[in-house]
């Protein structure tokens, strides 16, 4: 496996209290592989995301327990020089906005340029070249005009194809996008996922993608991790999610999307907030908002169950999975 | 509701607003004393549609086809360069003073972004109540706590939060703030600017169905503004689809989501994701390319020719005018509606209705999928 966490918990020491962001995350991504992330403010998504990168702030972050493990070695033993190392070389990051991520007082040539100049130690100009090159792959067009432009010269779509560049620069086997298509319209979206697809098949690389529209998800993932309150609440391919999710979460998530055939009806809606994160409710996270929720699930905290039938590797983290996976197939 | 209602319904009931020619130019000036205007934004470049009464019309476009400035000067928040804006028949745009303000009583907004619509210093009592100040002869003031709590109920607000600041309440609670702000005055209209999107998944049903218990509770009227497709669809009675500041395509949901004729529309509805991964392998994407115009320089003839695959040399030099195309004009099906293209036709992007369980021809799924992934 390219990458994998196993049981990371990362909380945030605030003046209110301890923030429990992320409470035992267990994902993996192999090579030439997309893992799609799926959850809303506050599930933990970034997080868990921040913390492989080694981009989290300490303090007040803090990872309180387990492991990442890239290629099979954990980078949280690693020391300050080493990940660094890997950070762009090896795994790179897509942020969501791409005008606050890239310096405006730099040109994009530079700010391309800048990762061969560290991390291979070329000369101003060959980074400069290598800069278009990148720009071409990611098809801007007029590439060595452009090369010396500012980013607020770009378009929204442009901006985030220059964050995909830099990304790529130095053909990392793991990119994580961040939400990489929220701030973009619809037409421009298309032509972001399309563009990152393509990449990262070219390049095969594993990809994790994380993401709260379920639409995306449906047409771009290999496998889709769902979030809540910090930890995962069910993982499995992406087909089996879609046609019966076994955990009532992820049935609300999929409920509450208009659907063409219910027009004019009152659309599913999960009640309640997501949890405060320094108070996560006793047992399963997700029971004050849940439907079937019972006793059991007020005190217990569920395991991660092994979910049968399945193409691949399926779990949930519900008590009543069975339940939830059969109500799906009998209405 | 069936065609026919909708006829009949339509032939009877006069339209609450009525716009027409809708013009927005902002102008780009150079120079500091003698300021010299070199330009203009055309942000509303001529846009017309009617509300009826208790009717929800949804717009749609991406960022800068001027649907935001649309509905500024819906609510008289941006004076319109050229135009009219007919409420029951009267200009909006010629009004001034009382008349205005009696006007504007009845046109309420729901704006964007929770966050940031709603002062932080004001209680919730205060920012609901606030419409009451400007409008004393709705609620006299003693009645005027009384009405808040009222109007908190009614969005699904414990009555008690009245003391609150908004800071105390999430992002879907603030939306429902300022839905309870918009009610406050009982208008007739309420234009609703993405109120949803800046929300989660899970919390955006509930806003969405809130808007649609209101609208039957209030007889309601809605301008429903957004980016998101599905979501226009599932609120809206009639869809219109603008494009750098003017309407391209307009009709009844289904016949722009079933039966869009527009080059622009198609690519808008196939672009969207769809959630069902079984369709990535069926689905026919339209990939527009390059960026949308400057509408400061707006192309001549259709404004979309730039990124349209089918432009000729005639979308150059004429403007197509938003009318029922002349190949559909003596037909009486679904594709006979508003639709601003000289080579509209026909063209379903999304999959039909009730899709059957087993679309045909597609194979089931092998265990091999999970690594194979020949969709892509």
């Amino acid at each position: 496996m390219l990458l994998e966490v196993r049981d990371l918990h990362v909380e945030f020491r605030t003046r209110d209290g301890v923030a429990r962001a992320v409470n035992g995350v267990n994902y993996g991504v192999d090579e030439g592989q997309t893992l799609a992330v799926l959850g809303e403010s506050g599930s933990g998504k970034s997080v868990t995301a921040q913390a492989i990168m080694g981009i989290l702030d300490m303090p007040p972050g803090r990872i309180t327990g387990g492991e990442i493990l890239f290629k099979g070695q954990d980078l949280l033993k690693l020391k300050g020089e080493e990940r660094r190392k890997i950070r762009g070389a090896g795994m790179a990051m897509i942020f969501q906005d791409a005008l606050s991520s890239l310096n405006p007082v730099l040109s994009v040539g530079d700010q391309l340029g800048e990762m061969f100049v560290v991390h291979r130690g070329l000369s101003k100009k060959d980074a400069r070249a290598r800069a278009v090159e990148l720009m071409d792959r990611v098809r801007i067009p007029a590439a060595k005009e452009r090369v010396r432009d500012y980013p607020h010269q770009f378009s929204g779509g442009m901006r985030q194809r220059i964050m995909i560049a830099m990304a790529l620069a130095l053909e990392p086997s793991l990119i994580i996008a961040d939400e990489p298509t929220t701030a973009l319209d619809v037409t421009v979206q298309a032509q972001v996922m399309d563009l990152l697809a393509e990449l990262r098949r070219e390049l095969d690389m594993g990809l994790i993608l994380i993401t709260h529209d379920l639409g995306v998800v449906a047409d771009v993932a290999d496998r889709i991790a769902v979030m809540y309150a910090g930890r995962i609440v069910e993982s499995a391919p992406v087909h089996d999610i879609y046609k019966a999710p076994a955990h009532p979460y992820t049935r609300g998530l999929l409920d509450s999307i208009p659907r063409l055939d219910q027009k004019g009806q009152e659309l599913y809606a999960i009640k309640g907030l997501p949890p405060n994160l320094m108070n996560i409710p006793p047992g399963c996270a997700f029971n004050p908002r849940c439907p079937m929720a019972r006793d059991v699930c007020r005190t217990d905290v569920p395991p991660l169950y092994d979910v049968e039938p399945s193409d691949g590797i399926r779990m949930s983290a519900c008590h009543f999975w069975r339940e939830c996976l059969d109500d799906r197939v009998n209405s | 509701m069936t065609e026919s209602t909708v006829e009949a319904v339509g032939s009877r009931v006069e339209p609450i607003l009525e716009v027409s020619g809708l013009v927005k130019h902002f102008p780009l000036t150079q120079g500091v004393l003698f300021k010299k205007q070199v330009g203009a934004v055309k942000a509303v470049d001529g846009v017309d549609f009617t509300l009826n009464k208790g009717e929800t019309l949804g717009i749609v476009g991406e960022s800068g086809c001027g649907k935001s400035t649309v509905a500024k000067m819906l609510v008289n928040l941006e004076r319109p360069t050229a135009g009219s804006i007919k409420y029951k028949g009267e200009d909006i745009t010629k009004l001034s003073g009382r008349a205005l303000k009696s006007v504007r009583r009845n046109i309420q907004m729901v704006f964007q972004d929770p966050y940031t619509s709603l002062n932080p210093r004001m209680t919730v009592g205060d920012i609901i109540g606030e419409p009451y100040d400007i409008h004393p002869e709705v609620a006299p003031k003693g009645d005027r706590r009384r009405r808040v709590q009222e109007l908190l109920d009614v969005v699904g607000l414990n009555p008690e939060y009245i003391n609150r600041y908004p800071h105390q309440f999430s992002g879907g609670q603030r939306q429902r703030i300022g839905i309870a702000r918009g009610l406050a005055l009982r208008p007739e209209i309420i234009v609703a600017d993405e109120p949803v999107s800046a929300l989660d998944v899970s919390v955006q049903a509930q806003v969405i169905n809130l808007l649609d218990r209101l609208q039957g509770e209030f007889a309601l009227s809605y301008v429903f503004i957004a980016h998101d497709l599905s979501i226009v669809r599932h609120i809206s009675d009639r869809v219109g689809v603008m494009y750098l500041g003017r309407i391209v395509e307009i009709g009844r949901d289904a016949e722009i989501y079933d039966h869009p004729t527009h080059p622009y529309t198609q690519a808008l509805l196939s672009a969207v994701p769809v959630p069902d991964p079984e369709a990535r392998e069926h689905r026919e994407r339209i990939i527009l390319f390059g960026d949308v115009p400057s509408p400061t320089n707006i192309p001549s003839g259709c404004r979309f020719r730039t990124r349209c695959w089918k432009a000729q040399e005639r979308c150059a030099l004429e403007v197509p005018l938003l009318a029922v195309p002349a190949e559909f004009r003596l037909t009486t099906g679904p594709a006979a509606h508003d639709s601003a293209c000289h080579f509209a036709e026909e063209k379903q992007v999304v999959p039909p209705e009730e899709p059957s369980e087993e679309p045909p021809g597609n194979p089931p799924h092998g265990p091999a999928d999970d690594h194979v992934n020949d969709a892509e």
